[in-house]
């Protein structure tokens, strides 16, 4: 290491004198900040965060050199894309995802997106969550990849077209599809690096979702009533949503087809083995990467949960985990949610992104 | 992608070790398509020489040399036109056939009519002299700029005329200047130096029991060598830092091991020579040992690449992730398990041949009981045949054997020659 080589105070990579801000994890050099949101290209007012972060330095030899594929050019270890715990927090919007307990890398990603309002016209959140197959090489490559392409290009084309967000969700899945296939390199191999996807878009009339496979949104009425039904909630569908928290999307697994097909209701628990196996994904051996929309119209306030199986799996139920959602700041929801899926084992990676119906005019 | 990749690299592995594991095993499958093969444009150019043994036992049937002649026409016919080319009559020496001077001819309907006419004029006499054959085809070959160089070599004999060190030092001489298929007629050819040659040029060997089977042997290999679209390529494996390779061995269509053939491209990736790539299918098996890794961690064990001129033409990952799963870390892979056999199965033929030649009656009985056994369980039916030509089967699956007392020297050297082939597993007998 030579002399005149300096380091990030907050991540550790390398920077150059006279840079102002880090160009790994964005800290502001010059005033000791952290990482601003980041805005798309032409649109200054549009800020999104997402969990992603490629490490620049070898975990096993601190090697800084990766082949395409992401595995270190020395010593061969992968290349860690994500924190084990992250928290992203745009005051109105929030989300968080931690590794768990059981996994060695977190494969989850998430990202929250905002299209503030302005003249009197309400402001658009988004969330997206991208659960990376556990059973693909490399499959954080994909989540991550997946996450950062789909945010930018759901607020790009919400700003175009705010009225049509199942349109902006198309483009973001495209988006998402393309940057998980790239992820596989040169050599995509027999079982290339997968992710599911689900992402929500919340309007001041609607909320609309799309999927991928069998991560999932919840709607949660807030407050939520003392006699909500406990029972499961019907079927994701076009409609309206009030006071039973419902989940709006509808697993790509064989045991979600089933329930599609009028078998047990969707929100039941998420079936390990065969049942749960996924029918479809984002990934370079995907065929079918189109999402299937969702649109429903809220008749008073509530929250949409973007979430992975890591949290779902304890409160599978959309009346067990609207109980289990405290009120709060949406960033303390997150947390809140997070530390329920560890304290209850933390079998798998978890995310959450919240996101408050209405969204703030502001 | 605009056009069809023509090569196309595929790993097959169990990736999961226990913990505290170190060695990785893959097989590597490399394919060169026809489809994209002749999308890809022009052939490269070729130059081929046919050496012919003309020693005296050729005359002895007649029919070697009367077939050996019509197998030269009928490679002389298979050439395009173009190629460079020339015919060396094999003896204790090595004399040009046509054209009349060292050097090479290119072929056209002239050309090849007088090569074949220069042909029938052949005689059997004198000795053979194998290294002197190769060296007259590397002086041919030499300073030629044709990119795909082959040559065929006949010869119906022991290489009497020169020593065994002779041999050796002209193969050193001639190993990565031109590939050569080696060809056994008659009765009295020695496997092993068949072998010696074909390994170390790169080609295969083989025998002909009838002196008939010529023509067609020798159209197939010139049509493979015209069939060539890379020239020369190198599988080349990238290794991670305080990681050894064990092996590195070609194991379809035939076992050759490659480890000791590596040079050094930088510390951590090596190049094994290949040779030159038609529409055809190789397999590979590599094993290494990595640094054991901690359970859960993910490690890029070995990056194999098919390459020619610098270029990857294909690639494939071998990966080790180390689990306390013992239903995953256990889990064997077919394939690797297959070749495994199969390259036991080549040795093992060669030193159970070795033992009985050298009159050790228990080490060769045991070595080909268990050549049985594997050929049994492998379903290689063409050595289990070649193999019950040599030993009585008492019962295959078990390896239990005698050797026969009377064997015709021919069914030795077959066995021993085409001992280095190998079949693939079937597909229906591959687990997930």
């Amino acid at each position: 290491m030579t002399a005149d080589v300096t380091r990030c105070p907050h991540c550790d990579a390398e920077v150059h004198d006279g840079d102002r801000y880090c160009e790994a994890c964005g800290y502001d050099l010059v005033t000791g900040t952290e990482a601003e949101a980041q805005a798309p290209a032409g649109a200054p007012e549009a800020r999104w965060l997402s969990s992603g972060r490629t490490e620049e330095v070898c975990a096993g030899c601190g090697g800084s050199s990766f082949g395409d594929e992401g595995y270190c050019d020395g010593c061969g270890r992968r290349r860690a894309t994500g924190h084990d715990h992250s928290e992203l927090d745009l005051d109105v919007i929030a989300a968080a995802s931690d590794i768990g307990h059981r996994h060695r890398h977190n494969e989850d990603a998430v990202g929250i997106g905002l299209l503030p309002g302005g003249g009197g016209r309400p402001g658009i959140v988004a969330g997206v969550v991208c659960d990376g197959v556990s059973s693909s090489d490399r499959a954080d490559a994909a989540s991550y990849a997946a996450v950062d392409a789909a945010v930018p290009a759901l607020l790009d084309a919400l700003r175009e077209e705010p009225g049509d967000p199942g349109r902006a969700l198309e483009l973001a899945a495209g988006a998402a599809q393309a940057a998980a296939a790239l992820a596989a390199g040169t050599d995509p191999g027999t079982n290339p690096p997968s992710s599911t996807f689900v992402a929500a878009v919340v309007t001041a009339e609607a909320v609309t979702v799309g999927w991928v496979g069998d991560s999932r949104a919840y709607w949660l009425p807030d407050p939520l009533p003392a006699d909500a039904p406990t029972a499961a909630a019907r079927p994701a569908g076009e409609g309206t949503v009030g006071l039973t928290p419902v989940c709006l999307t509808a697993d790509d697994s064989v045991a979600g087809r089933a329930a599609a097909a009028g078998g047990p209701p969707v929100g039941a628990a998420h079936p390990a083995g065969p049942a749960g196996a996924l029918v479809r994904w984002l990934g370079a051996d995907a065929t079918d990467t189109a999402p299937h929309l969702s649109t429903v119209r809220p008749t008073g306030p509530g929250r949409v949960l973007v979430c992975s199986d890591g949290l779902f799996r304890y409160r599978p139920e959309p009346a067990e985990l609207a109980a289990a959602t405290p009120a709060g700041t949406p960033m303390e929801v997150a947390r809140v949610l997070v530390e329920l899926a560890l304290a209850a084992g933390g079998e798998d990676n978890v995310s959450v992104a919240v996101l408050p119906f209405p969204p703030p005019v502001a | 992608m605009t056009q069809p990749a023509a090569f196309t690299a595929e790993v097959f592995q169990n990736q999961y070790l226990p913990a505290g594991g170190q060695i990785v095993d893959a097989v590597v499958t490399v394919t060169a398509s026809g489809s994209g093969l002749s999308a890809g444009g022009e052939a490269p150019s070729a130059a081929e020489v046919i050496m012919v043994d003309c020693s005296g036992s050729m005359a002895d049937p007649a029919t070697k040399m009367s077939e050996a002649k019509k197998a030269c026409a009928v490679a002389i016919d298979t050439l395009r036109d173009g190629v460079a080319f020339a015919v060396v009559a094999g003896r204790h020496d090595a004399r040009m056939v046509y054209p009349p001077s060292a050097t090479l001819a290119v072929a056209n309907p002239l050309t090849r009519g007088a090569a074949k006419d220069a042909v029938t004029r052949l005689t059997a006499s004198g000795g053979t002299a194998i290294g002197q054959w190769l060296s007259l085809a590397n002086t041919l070959f030499a300073g030629h700029p044709a990119e795909v160089k082959h040559a065929i070599m006949l010869t119906d004999g022991r290489n009497q005329h020169e020593t065994p060190d002779q041999l050796a030092a002209t193969l050193r001489n001639c190993e990565g200047r031109f590939t050569c298929d080696s060809r056994g007629v008659g009765a009295d050819w020695v496997a092993t130096e068949l072998r010696q040659v074909a390994s170390t040029l790169l080609g295969t060997a083989d025998g002909l029991e009838d002196p008939a089977e010529l023509p067609a042997a020798f159209q197939a290999m010139t049509q493979q060598a015209m069939g060539k679209a890379v020239a020369e390529a190198a599988l080349r494996v990238w290794t991670p830092a305080g990681s050894s390779i064990r092996f590195v061995k070609q194991v379809f269509p035939q076992v050759e091991d490659l480890t000791g053939r590596r040079v050094d491209v930088s510390p951590r990736i090596g190049e094994y020579p290949t040779g030159s790539w038609g529409a055809e299918s190789r397999d590979y098996h590599v094993s290494v040992e990595v640094p054991a890794g901690g359970v859960g961690e993910e490690l890029l064990a070995a990056r194999v690449s098919l390459v020619a001129n610098g270029q990857p033409l294909a690639q494939s990952l071998v990966l080790a992730t180390w689990t306390d799963d013992t239903a995953l870390s256990t889990k064997i892979n077919q394939r690797v398990a297959h070749y495994t056999g199969q390259a036991e199965l080549a040795s093992v033929i060669q030193e159970g041949l070795a033992a009985r030649d050298a009159g050790d009656v228990p080490t060769a009985t045991a070595k080909l009981g268990r050549a049985v056994q594997l050929a049994e369980e492998s379903g290689h039916s063409d050595t289990a045949k070649l193999l019950a030509k040599v030993v009585d089967v008492i019962d295959a699956p078990s390896g239990t054997v005698r050797l026969k007392p009377k064997v015709a020297g021919v069914d030795a050297e077959l066995a021993n020659v085409r001992s280095v082939k190998t079949i693939r597993v079937k597909k229906t007998e591959e687990g997930s």
